[in-house]
């Protein structure tokens, strides 16, 4: 099966050096079935950009849940500390 | 020879600040260490004397209902939930005010532990040490548990019981690496409580087998013990046959199942044993069969210190067992800490992570920190102990 479920999400920071920070906080981390789902992170300007690709609907919400509570961490990390 | 003042400390001092962060199960710990940079550090092992101080220590335990267990995904949250709250906390009690000059090192748990919670810490410390610009180190839990237990007892080179919920080993260093003796085939010790306990349907708050160890102690028939398999298998323990044999006598002692001669007494029907009983047999029953494995590995390399650590590790009957068996043997003295450092915590991944980090090794690359929930303690290369 091909990876036909797409989703793109747009984080603004405050600047491009913390979208930067999160791109590199992010990236390390394995899929754990690559071959079910794909992310992909870049930065444009202020933003993080989050390109995910997915089997199915429900691979994908798990997939960007999980992404997204690890950008909450992030930004209360940079906003707190 | 060990030089543990490689690398000098940030911004011109002449100490070491160290940030730890734990959160490989339900507990998630915080603590902040302070080396000073002695010269004797630089002549030689002396990596279970450093003058540790410590600074902060904080710790949030996830507790879920008595006879529920913890679920990753759940501890995952909580420990996302508080991480950021219990780093200002322990930046303040330390007193910290800018953690860019102040903080040498962020030590996180990298692993063996459940994925989600290691991951959520990971991501947290992976952060701060971007917008510090501190260098990050990752530590294998159960280094954290026995370098914080040489530190605090002083033991130089003993033979470590490490017993905790997730984990039952018996280690002893040689050559560059802390060496698995002997460990369990199947459940930890903490685990094989604990799974007692919520059959029990008591809590398994603050540490594994605490609750056990209280009702063992109201036992009032030491003198008979309720016959349990003892497993032993070489260096190695399994326990799982007896965590069924048990839950299936408690069981039946709740459900009254007069059928079991055991349990019930055939002429009057009362129950011959009491979960206090219970509790008691197999406490002694698996804390003997840890004790046996322990004299054959001080035996092999010649030791006679123990260090006990990690959760269970602060029942007092263990240590109590283990003093006796050291007794007879020539010489032998157990280490065992308190529950302030049996018990996960942030400041003995701070601790392991330090020595670490003064030895000049800490991440380069971040693709080195990503979290893994198998890490064996003989994987990670001991670079500050002779």
């Amino acid at each position: 099966m091909s990876l036909s479920h797409t989703l793109t999400l747009n984080i603004p920071f405050e600047d491009t050096h913390q979208a930067d920070i999160a791109m590199k906080v992010l990236q390390p981390d394995p899929i754990l079935k690559p071959q079910d789902f794909e992310v992909t992170y870049t930065t444009t300007g202020n933003s993080l950009v989050a390109s995910f690709a997915s089997i199915d609907d429900r691979v994908l919400r798990v997939g960007v849940s999980n992404v997204i509570d690890s950008i909450k961490t992030i930004i209360e990390t940079m906003d707190e500390l | 020879m060990v030089n543990l003042n490689t690398v000098k400390p940030r911004n011109g001092r002449n100490y070491y600040i160290a940030l730890g962060l734990e959160g490989s199960a339900n507990k998630l710990g915080v603590g902040v260490i302070k080396h000073p940079r002695l010269v004797s550090m630089s002549q030689g092992d002396n990596s279970h004397n450093c003058d540790v101080e410590i600074l902060s220590n904080i710790r949030d335990t996830y507790v879920t209902p008595p006879g529920e267990g913890f679920l990753p995904r759940d501890t995952a949250r909580h420990h996302r939930n508080w991480v950021i709250r219990i780093i200002k906390q322990a930046l303040e009690k330390a007193e910290i005010k800018d953690p860019r000059l102040d903080i040498d090192v962020i030590c996180f748990t990298r692993g063996p532990g459940m994925g989600a919670p290691l991951h959520s810490v990971a991501i947290a410390a992976r952060t701060c040490s971007l917008i510090w610009d501190v260098p990050l180190v990752g530590v294998n839990h159960c280094v954290g548990h026995i370098e914080m237990g040489r530190e605090i007892t002083k033991a130089e080179n003993p033979v470590v019981l490490y017993v905790s919920g997730g984990n039952t080993q018996v280690i002893a260093y040689s050559e560059n690496r802390y060496r698995i003796f002997g460990e369990t085939l199947d459940v930890a010790i903490g685990n094989c409580l604990d799974r007692f306990a919520r059959t029990l349907k008591i809590p398994n708050a603050p540490s594994p087998g605490y609750n056990i160890e209280q009702l063992a102690n109201n036992c009032k028939n030491k003198d008979r013990l309720i016959e349990l398999p003892y497993t032993v298998k070489g260096m190695d323990l399994s326990m799982s046959g007896i965590l069924a044999y048990i839950d299936s006598l408690a069981k039946d002692l709740f459900r009254g199942n007069k059928k079991n001669r055991l349990i019930f007494d055939r002429e009057t029907g009362e129950p011959k044993i009491t979960v206090e009983d219970l509790c008691y047999s197999l406490q002694e029953n698996l804390f003997a069969m840890l004790v046996e494995i322990t004299e054959r590995a001080m035996a092999h390399v010649n030791a006679s210190q123990v260090l006990i650590v990690g959760g269970v590790g602060s029942n007092t009957r263990l240590q109590e067992m283990m003093g006796q068996m050291c007794k007879d043997r020539a010489n032998g003295r157990v280490h065992a800490t308190d529950e302030r450092f049996c018990i996960d915590n942030g400041v003995m991944i701070a601790q392991a992570g330090l020595l670490q980090y003064r030895m000049g090794d800490y991440v380069k690359d971040f693709s080195e920190t990503v979290v893994t929930q198998k890490f064996r303690t003989d994987e990670v290369y001991v670079s500050w102990r002779d």
